[in-house]
């Protein structure tokens, strides 16, 4: 499992478009919406709210985009004949998913600490009083949507499946969710809606943090519901790769 | 060394192996022959774990690949037909990751990677990205990462298929060399030539079942194979000579013009007395040409066609 993390870390790393795409992207994104978000704001709390939502929308819309490309990587292996011979060697086979995952969970770690330090060090996000439970809704937030990249390559048969299957559902989970537009805005049936999605319990959580500053046990219910929905995806995605990748041998 | 029993598989309707039966011996270096989808690749799927048998019995070096699948898998070595590599990392970087999951102390895993890499002669280029390797050095890194552990079992799938002659040649010696050392090899391929220069024994696949197996002499033998020695004379020859060579020999004679076809069981043996013959009939001889019958003809004389790629 370390091996199939390090080895796709490096090739990870040594792919300049993925890592722009993964970090620098994902910093583009969190200024042009909180410039947007904050930018007509009347009062401070405004401008603030504002940069809140710019900053947690946007890191779990991008971390699913970078999470689907991560999960795909499992289809890049079985097109290339690597996941063949990564099943005849003494490997158990779900190390292989397990594996994918660590890397993906390790990206996912790095892409949400260094927006949320980008948006501190550049914006003046408040992060040092929060820094536990901040971490706390990285971790749990990085393993949702880790799942999440991981289900969507057990249940298609290619790449180009990834892709298309990927930018609908993340599109739609994100719309409702309230990536793109704050929920305290939508409708009430849209905001009751917006329980199914991992970025409405990941927005709500920095809500909580950063907005309405709860003590760590009020970030605890979050965080355990998302690790819920990481465990419940994860143990499908185990069901499904076992059923499509791996039968495909 | 490897011991296979009535070895059935099925792909719904498709039969892809019909009741195989094999027995290989330790150091042995074997060749699986057929035309593409003859079942060479499910039967070497089977042997390397990778899907289990619907009926039949298979024992490599005495265990059991469906039963004993995780101590099967340390003492086979697999080079698959694909090219099964990181483009984007070295060929250090591969074989680190390859040998590692073989859980090879890092201290001999390297030793054993710049052994392997200068055994294939690559060792120079081990920093460069596999993407900027050629087919054939590709295909040498390939087969490097199945050696790492150093398997009692090899199965080579068609490892040289469309590479140089010059990374054919060499992976040629090494696979000789390996074999040579004690390593038990079985090589599957669609290419006769490379059959019969490297395989000690032969089995001919066809259509999920063995139609023959033996050394090159054997499967001449039992398929009554012939070969033929063609003469090409400075004339014609006269119809009485004719006459006195059919009259002299009791294998089939075609003469056309000044060409004469001996068609024989063995064109070794024959070749001097059919020398010394025309030579007494005062026949002048200016060319001789010796055809062995090989594995081409003996697959066409089995199945009726010839190999398709």
């Amino acid at each position: 499992m370390f091996s199939i993390c390090k080895k796709d870390l490096k090739l990870f790393f040594g792919d300049k478009r993925a890592v722009m795409l993964t970090f620098l992207l994902p910093i583009a994104m969190v200024t042009l919406f909180t410039f947007a978000f904050s930018g007509n704001g009347n009062s401070e709390e405004d401008v603030n709210v504002g940069l809140i939502h710019a900053v947690s929308g946007n890191s779990i819309l991008m971390l699913l985009f970078s999470m689907s490309a991560i999960g795909a990587g499992i289809l890049e292996e079985k097109e290339k004949g690597t996941l063949k011979k990564l099943l005849i060697s003494p490997l158990p086979a779900f190390h292989i998913l397990y594996g994918k995952m660590l890397t993906g969970f390790v990206v996912s770690i790095l892409q949400l600490t260094i927006l949320f330090l980008f948006a501190w060090l550049v914006f003046g996000l408040q992060i040092l009083p929060h820094i536990t439970s901040l971490l706390i809704m990285i971790i749990t937030v990085g393993f949702a949507c880790t799942s999440f990249g991981i289900l969507l390559a057990s249940v298609v048969k290619s790449r180009a499946q990834v892709q298309g299957l990927s930018t609908i559902l993340i599109l739609l989970m994100s719309a409702l969710g309230g990536s793109m537009i704050p929920l305290f805005v939508m409708p009430e049936i849209m905001q009751k809606m917006a329980v199914v999605t991992i970025n409405y319990w990941g927005i709500q959580g920095f809500y909580d943090i950063f907005w309405k500053q709860l003590p760590i046990a009020d970030i605890l219910m979050r965080a355990g519901v998302l690790l819920g929905i990481g465990f419940v995806i994860s143990g499908v995605s185990i069901y499904f790769f076992n059923k499509n990748v791996l039968k495909l041998i | 060394m490897l011991s296979i029993k009535s070895l059935h598989k099925s792909f719904g309707t498709l039969q892809a192996l019909k009741g195989i039966n094999l027995q290989i011996k330790e150091g042995e270096l074997y060749g699986l022959l057929g035309p593409n989808g003859a079942g060479k690749t499910t039967f070497i799927n089977i042997l390397s774990t990778l899907i289990k048998p619907d009926n039949g019995e298979v024992l490599l070096d005495g265990l059991n690949p469906v039963t004993q699948r995780e101590e099967c898998k340390k003492i086979i070595g697999v080079v698959p037909q694909e090219i099964a590599l990181y483009d984007d990392l070295s060929a250090l970087d591969n074989l680190m990751f390859w040998g590692g999951l073989y859980n090879i102390k890092p201290i001999f895993l390297k030793e054993k990677i710049n052994s392997t890499l200068e055994l294939l002669g690559l060792y120079n280029r081990k920093n460069e990205k596999i993407k900027t390797f050629s087919g054939g050095m590709k295909r040498r890194i390939n087969i490097a990462t199945a050696l790492l552990h150093l398997p009692k079992i090899l199965f080579l799938d068609e490892p040289t298929v469309g590479i140089d002659p010059q990374s054919r040649n060499l992976i040629y010696e090494v696979i000789k060399k390996l074999n040579k050392e004690g390593m038990t090899i079985i090589y599957t391929t669609h290419y006769l030539k490379e059959a019969e220069n490297l395989c000690e024994r032969i089995s001919i696949l066809d259509r999920g079942a063995i139609i023959i197996e033996g050394t090159l002499d054997e499967l001449r033998k039992s398929t009554s194979a012939e070969d033929t020695i063609t003469i090409r004379l400075s004339e014609p020859p006269e119809q009485d000579i004719i006459n006195s060579l059919r009259a002299c020999y009791n294998f089939p004679i075609s003469i056309t013009n000044s060409i004469i076809i001996f068609t024989v069981p063995n064109a070794s043996k024959e070749l001097a007395s059919i020398i010394s013959k025309m030579s007494e009939t005062g026949l002048d001889i200016i060319q001789i040409e010796i055809n062995k019958s090989n594995l081409e003809s003996i697959f066409l004389k089995l199945t009726g066609m010839e190999l398709r790629d």
